[in-house]
């Protein structure tokens, strides 16, 4: 299904402007629109003019009496900045976001956002200019072998060297970004096919007939009686439950489906990292996150578990540590997803079943519930409910230092299930993770696999260009914002109420934390406590006129409701603690039984040495 | 063990790159890589040797089917040793 801009339907079905004819650059821009794209993000240069000049033309001939834009093209600091504006948006609204660069430099500086989105799933179109046809490999001006940087980074991409392909290409990117596993496509197009000549056709696609195909029939898979009937056998034997949901239920809408499996089994949620908000964070039967930073709770009823069942989840080594040892009472290991390569890859399942998420959750939930009833599992809440009561996350409440948590914590007071929370890689991104509830799907947009610093503020701009009107927070941390500080402009720019936190701790608190664990505390460049950067100042600068600095722990609430309520761009820097700590973490290659819950949290057995892992094998 | 993988490629800009850098990417050594042309001129055929462990070759083999530009994958493996005289196991 291709959702179409009200100006291009036409009643008899065949594009209104088929037959006519466009320049490629026009056509890129016809794609566009038709794709239903409200918002485009990039930075032009010579090898993408004629489409720049084609998008310009497009909101000339087609803005609104009150002069409003059909299809804007927001420009960042840097493409990287464009990237994860596209991202943001596509994170925050579910619809394919774009971005477009010009050759060379421009297109490699999107070569991490790219990357970033392949690794999380998240569906992008980036369009490249690149040097004429004639000129490919002559080492012209800003050329770069774009379609060899990418082919390693995206889903798929193409380069198009015949014009009269651009159309079907173009379309059949968007097909791909969007189905299967989502992801991000690259369509790199050569000058001269911008400036190409061509008959539109309005409805062409590339037949991909190897592609088409295997998605088909995951898509019309389906579970049998036999499939369901085997699940709930092993379900029935089960005393302790526990569903581990990742990142798939979001991408796949599966949320709804979820809770009406959970209202009718009554199954224990985990959430990874990537999939906070795919269960209401709330809901007495969530645990929160779970891995090398979840709660102790849900790792403990990991640990715990005689029955597992990943839901659009990967068992990624931040998540399973010690693959081996994971969830090592699991008698029995049930896996849904999407992508044929995950099942098995990591952690061997008992059961397991390709298709679309939402239609496996109501077909086993309509199955479920037709052929008698489980097993109570009246013990194992209980116990859950002890875990998360014994178990529960903490922090140094009584100290004087600002602690971040109690920071996060204040947010989450004001703005729990309301805030669309962006965030950069490091500390302050798994604080917000353990302390910020989230209540629905895309409403925490992280960058989870590549772990990207500087994601948090232009993903917090395409979250906002997604949704005007929703209060967006970029939780940022000083080493990441500094990554792409220059979007601070991009913010105030275009007048964007983005909030813009920044948890001071003066320095790459992560790596000090790890080197304060694995490295006899040498603080091997991470420690900024010299350097001069003024933030306030330069948001200032930057034309926050609401941008202020937190230092003093008895002001934290009142510092907060006034920082989100403030009807504009804004921008808070907090001193904290720069010794707080993560915890619980379990550390890199470890099992959980081997986590260390720190100072606040009790744990359930003795510490135990960091990890027996030999530290040049630790990521 | 030894695997030969054949497969069937869209003849497209950069399909190779695509296929042999999935291979590098994924720390999985080719042993031999052959390239042939079809009687389909949109098509091209892949035949590639490796070696490695069975769980190796099925997840790389996924990866495979994941690129868009295959049309087809298919694998035979050496289950014994490089003398032994049946090739089996044939994966579809």
């Amino acid at each position: 299904m291709t959702p179409r801009s009200p100006n291009t339907l036409a009643a008899s079905g065949t594009h209104p402007l088929a037959g006519r004819t466009l320049s490629g650059a026009e056509v890129v821009v016809q794609i566009l629109a038709d794709e239903g794209l409200d918002v485009l993000f990039g930075y032009s240069g010579g090898a993408i003019l004629p489409v720049y000049d084609a998008v310009f033309r497009y909101n000339a001939a087609h803005a609104t009496d009150a002069g409003r834009e059909p299809m804007p093209l927001i420009v960042p600091a840097n493409e990287q900045g464009a990237g994860f504006m596209a991202a943001g948006y596509a994170r925050a609204s579910g619809k394919v976001g774009a971005a477009i660069v010009t050759s060379g430099p421009g297109a490699t500086n999107m070569a991490t956002p790219v990357r970033d989105a392949m690794a999380d799933s998240i569906p992008m179109v980036l369009i490249s200019g690149q040097v004429p046809t004639h000129a490919l490999g002559s080492d012209a001006f800003q050329e770069a072998p774009v379609s060899n940087i990418m082919g390693a980074c995206a889903k798929h991409v193409f380069l198009v060297t015949e014009a009269e392909q651009l159309e079907a290409t173009l379309r059949t990117a968007f097909e791909i970004a969007r189905s299967g596993r989502p992801g991000p496509v690259v369509v790199d197009i050569p000058k001269n096919v911008q400036n190409a000549q061509l008959v539109f056709n309005g409805d062409s696609r590339l037949p991909i007939p190897g592609y088409r195909k295997r998605l088909a029939n995951i898509q019309q898979a389906r579970l049998t009686d036999e499939d369901c009937q085997r699940f709930f056998t092993a379900l029935a034997a089960a005393k302790r439950p526990l569903i581990y949901a990742g990142g798939g239920v979001i991408a796949a809408t599966a949320a709804p489906a979820l809770a009406a499996f959970v209202d009718a089994f009554k199954l224990p949620v985990t959430t990874t990292l990537m999939g906070l908000g795919g269960f209401d964070g709330t809901h007495p039967l969530a645990l929160g996150m779970l891995g090398m930073h979840g709660t102790a709770h849900a790792n403990y009823a990991v640990e715990d578990c005689d029955f597992l069942l990943a839901i659009g989840a990967r068992f990624d080594d931040r998540v399973a540590g010690n693959a081996a040892k994971f969830a090592p009472n699991a008698r029995f290991i049930a896996q849904l997803d999407i992508d044929p390569a995950e099942i098995g890859k990591v952690k061997r399942v008992d059961w397991h079943h390709l298709g679309p998420l939402a239609d496996a959750l109501q077909r086993l939930t309509q199955y479920g519930q037709a052929n008698g009833a489980l097993p109570s599992l009246a013990d194992w809440h209980a116990h859950i409910a002890r875990l998360k009561h014994t178990h529960a996350m903490n922090y140094a409440r009584d100290s004087e230092r600002i602690q971040p948590q109690a920071v996060l914590e204040a947010i989450n007071r004001i703005a729990v299930g309301r805030a669309i929370v962006a965030t950069g890689v490091g500390q302050h991104q798994m604080w917000a993770a353990q302390y910020l509830d989230f209540t629905a799907p895309r409403h925490w947009l992280t960058s989870g696999s590549m772990g990207t610093m500087g994601f948090g503020l232009p993903a917090a701009i395409g979250a906002q260009f997604a949704h005007p009107e929703a209060l967006v927070i970029d939780v940022d941390g000083d080493g990441s914002i500094r990554m792409n500080i220059g979007e601070l402009e991009t913010v105030t720019t275009y007048g964007l109420p983005v909030k813009v936190l920044l948890l001071n701790n003066h320095g790459d608190g992560m790596v000090r934390q790890w080197q304060k664990l694995f490295f006899n505390g040498r603080k091997a460049s991470s420690d900024k406590s010299l350097h001069k950067k003024d933030f306030v100042k330069a948001a200032e600068a930057d034309g926050f006129t609401w941008a202020r600095r937190l230092s003093d722990k008895a002001d934290i609430d009142a510092t907060i409701a006034a920082f989100l309520a403030f009807d504009g761009p804004a921008f808070l820097e907090v001193e904290i603690d720069p010794d707080a700590g993560v915890y619980p973490m379990v550390g890199p290659g470890a099992s959980y039984a081997q986590m260390i819950t720190g100072d606040f949290i009790p744990s359930r057995s003795a510490p135990t040495a960091p990890a027996d892992v030999a530290t040049t094998s630790m990521f | 063990m030894r695997h030969t993988l054949s497969i069937l490629l869209q003849n497209e800009s950069g399909a190779l790159v695509r296929v042999a850098g999935l291979f590098a990417a994924r720390h999985c050594n080719i042993d031999t890589l052959t390239v042939a042309a079809t009687h389909d001129p949109s098509v091209s055929q892949l035949t590639l040797v490796l070696h490695g462990s069975a769980a190796m070759l099925d997840q790389i083999v996924r990866q495979t089917r994941k690129l868009v530009d295959v049309l087809d994958v298919n694998t035979l493996s050496l289950v014994a040793n490089d003398h032994a005289p049946l090739a089996l196991a044939s994966n579809p």
